[in-house]
């Protein structure tokens, strides 16, 4: 096993092991549902996101992708 | 060749509000490229369970860069249209989503299917998602006929957790396969002296691992940071890290920016300049190694009354972020869009 397969699977394992830990309640989650703080890409992120990875070699890492363009 | 678009987050989203988000986008850059975006989203709930989410989108490019230079003096337009549709269904704490998106535009035509899973875990603490497509690419291979061939499968995991009322932590794993032609027929290099497209190999594995982290400090301010590493078995690595503050100003009014850093090295087969009789070359330069940086401006403000003609609750978005790189390409980006909520 690789050093970066055994680091990806010790990221995962410490997060999953750490979840249970969280003791936040439904009615506790008005900041956590701020637009300031979800992950969802909006249409500018989105945008952002697409011709950066026009300019750079490198892609991904927050969702799965579609085939994208022909952008040079 | 392909540089992907986000299609679909496949980690935990909020479950979606009937709205409609349309957007504006207009980019230009130091090599003479100017892109005019508009897309619109339309996202509405058809039963208490099942969600659908649609996107059209048009790129209207207008392109004086070297490569199109070389045989259009005056520079030259291409069109590019997308257009997909995503449909959700929960069942109970887990949701699943399933969709599909094509995109056509001169010398290139991309066809996307994806299925997506996830599921809210110690009481919405923590939320597990994966999901996979597949992309079946066909350039052009400009000025010619010939249309080629390529694959994309695409994989990606997740954990969202909420550690606090106020912190929230996204960890996540990338992997993309493409097999095909991936040579970018446009971009030259400089091979025994004279200028010819490249050859770069038909099979690239990526990886890409991102650590996402929102905290909400005193005083309505947010604070975010977003870290990925890449590498890839063309030896590309990169580092992109980001970080931002946003405040509340007031219960309608949002500002906000943001500062991101980039660096990546070469791919094993890139140089300057190649002689001799090498298998692979190439002119492209998201395979160079460089540096960039990026600075981001933004505010949102949804007015009581409703914007213009638009029902209340409905919110205009600013956006501008300038972008340059350690190869001198520098570029300026302008989103204006609005979200009209629906019933």
């Amino acid at each position: 096993m690789s050093m970066k397969v055994r680091a990806l699977a010790g990221v995962l394992v410490l997060g999953i092991l750490t979840t249970a830990c969280a003791t936040v309640k439904p009615w506790q989650r008005g900041t956590l549902a701020d637009s300031c703080m979800v992950f969802d890409a909006d249409s500018a992120t989105a945008y952002m996101t697409h011709w950066q990875e026009a300019r750079e070699g490198s892609m991904g890492g927050f969702g799965v992708q579609g085939g994208g363009c022909g952008c040079k | 060749m392909a540089t992907s678009a986000l299609l679909l987050a496949a980690a935990g989203y909020n479950w979606a509000q009937n709205q409609l988000d349309v957007s504006f986008h207009a980019f230009q850059d130091s090599r003479g490229v100017t892109v005019l975006s508009p897309d619109a989203n339309f996202t509405k709930d058809f039963t208490d369970r099942t969600s659908v989410k649609l996107k059209f989108g048009v790129d209207a490019i207008s392109a004086a860069s070297d490569s199109c230079a070389r045989c259009h003096s005056d520079g030259a337009t291409n069109g590019r249209f997308v257009g997909s549709a995503n449909i959700t269904r929960k069942y109970g704490d887990t949701k699943v989503t399933g969709g599909a998106e094509f995109s056509r535009e001169l010398f290139y035509q991309a066809t996307t299917v994806l299925a997506s899973v996830s599921r809210d875990l110690h009481n919405a603490n923590t939320t597990v998602a994966g999901g996979f497509a597949f992309s079946l690419n066909q350039p052009q291979l400009h000025p010619g006929p010939t249309v080629e061939s390529q694959q994309s499968y695409d994989a990606y995991a997740s954990v969202t957790q909420s550690w606090t009322k106020r912190t929230v932590t996204q960890v996540g794993y990338e992997i993309n396969q493409v097999n095909g032609y991936q040579t970018n027929p446009f971009l030259r290099t400089t091979l025994n002296g004279v200028m010819t497209v490249g050859n770069s190999p038909e099979a690239r594995t990526r990886h890409a691992l991102s650590a996402r982290l929102r905290q909400a400090l005193p005083a309505e301010t947010f604070f975010e940071a977003d870290y990925r590493r890449y590498h890839d078995t063309w030896s590309v690595d990169s580092n992109a890290f980001s970080l931002g503050l946003s405040h509340h100003f007031g219960p309608r009014i949002v500002g906000g920016g943001s500062w991101r850093h980039y660096a990546q090295s070469g791919a094993y087969f890139y140089q300057p300049e190649y002689t001799g009789s090498p298998t692979y070359f190439t002119g492209d330069f998201r395979l160079f190694p460089f540096d960039s940086n990026s600075v981001t401006g933004r505010f949102e403000i949804t007015p009581k009354a409703g914007l213009l003609m638009m029902p209340a609750g409905s919110t205009l978005a600013l956006q501008y972020e300038r972008y340059r790189a350690t190869t001198g390409f520098e570029a300026g980006i302008f989103t204006g869009g609005v979200r009209i909520p629906l019933k």
